[in-house]
């Protein structure tokens, strides 16, 4: 597969996973564009083509890390998460809304598990942690997310 | 298998193992379980996949057509504008240029990550090399930090300018005869002589670093 089919293949996944690291659509673009810049060259020389998915992931990453001149989300917690406001939306709307809430270091293991189709192990591996702490984060940010749309559940099953 | 097991397996959504459904088929309250696993993995799914621009993909693979082009017929002009010699000249790779390289690749984000060091402090260290005023009138200082490099201490610049990002590795007392270049894995690196010591600007873009180190001279 050419870089250009790599692009084209995995581009709305880069952006979407971007999208969860900067929460900003502009910076999202932004940080996707520059990552793709730096990895076409470098693009002949990846020996596993297979892995190309995870290698971009990875690059867009580091470009996010170098853009926010540090931020690193595994800095972040969930302590202090609110309970969002009750509206009864479309679920996955809703979902969307309570993602927001999450913050960037439990968002980010589960757009690489969801959308990147990453294992524990990968995803481990791409953001520098252990695979036991990547399943209590991937496991802690669901429990988090039905926390906070349990409220909206229980109006939906009252009304 | 247990029904915490299986459900704290469920949670970190990995995936069902055939142990995992083994368990399911004869477990109620894990199959009731199962099912609105599945629904709120789904409606994750949705929420995760927010949309995308449209023809961002198609756009961002067209980037990389007329960049390799670009590519190809600057490498042609300088092939054909230095010959054969100045072009071996031009290929070839200064190891200090490539250590510069191999950090923005492998160690800046860990760099990042350490924290900055306070601005006087920063002024002061630098201040042989290349005074942080005159990096500051080339572009935003976004990070700037002390990190081993080349068995000694330099001091790693995250520099914004109009055109991109580009990062300088400040190496206080030593000094290097003439500029070095290397290129590696699509990043671009010129070392060159500054003050009592040497700076190395490194990114993505040849233009950009040879702009910026033009500035940093001026």
């Amino acid at each position: 597969m050419s870089f250009e089919e790599t692009v084209r293949a995995h581009a709305a996944d880069l952006y979407r996973y971007a999208y969860w690291l900067t929460r900003d659509r502009a910076q999202a673009e932004d940080v996707v564009q520059e990552a793709l810049l730096r990895s076409w060259r470098a693009f002949p020389r990846l020996r596993d083509r297979a892995a190309a998915k995870a290698w971009l992931f990875t690059i867009v990453r580091n470009e996010f890390l170098r853009a926010a001149g540090g931020a690193d989300p595994a800095a972040e917690s969930l302590d202090g998460l609110e309970v969002a406001d009750e509206r009864p939306e479309l679920f996955g709307l809703e979902v969307r809304d309570a993602l927001h809430a999450l913050p960037a270091s439990y968002a980010e293991p589960l757009a690489l598990q969801v959308l990147g189709g990453f294992s524990c192990a990968e995803i481990a591996d791409m953001i520098g942690t252990t695979e036991g702490a990547a399943m209590t984060r991937l496991t802690r940010a669901r429990q988090a997310l039905k926390r906070l749309l349990a409220p909206r559940e229980r109006k939906a099953g009252r009304s | 298998m247990n029904c915490l097991d299986y459900r704290r397996q469920l949670l970190a959504g990995a995936g069902e193992t055939e142990t995992m459904r083994m368990h399911r088929m004869q477990c109620g309250g894990c199959a009731a379980e199962y099912q609105e696993h599945n629904a709120f993995e789904q409606a994750l799914r949705a929420g995760l996949e927010v949309p995308v621009p449209a023809g961002f993909a198609e756009r961002m693979a067209r980037a990389q057509v007329a960049r390799r082009r670009r590519f190809l017929a600057a490498a042609a002009s300088v092939a054909v504008a230095a010959g054969a010699g100045g072009f071996y000249f031009l290929a070839r790779q200064d190891p200090v240029a490539l250590a510069c390289i191999d950090f923005v690749m492998k160690e800046e984000a860990k760099s990042i990550m350490l924290g900055p060091m306070p601005r006087a402090a920063a002024a002061t260290a630098v201040a042989s090399t290349l005074p942080l005023e005159r990096i500051e009138r080339v572009g935003q200082v976004r990070h700037i930090g002390p990190c081993p490099f080349n068995g000694a201490t330099a001091y790693h610049v995250v520099l914004m300018v109009p055109q991109g990002k580009v990062t300088l590795l400040v190496m206080p007392g030593k000094r290097m005869p003439g500029a070095r270049h290397a290129t590696k894995e699509g990043m671009h690196a010129e070392v060159m002589p500054m003050g009592a010591g040497s700076v190395g600007i490194i990114g993505a873009d040849l233009a950009v670093v040879e702009s910026v180190a033009g500035a940093l001279k001026a």
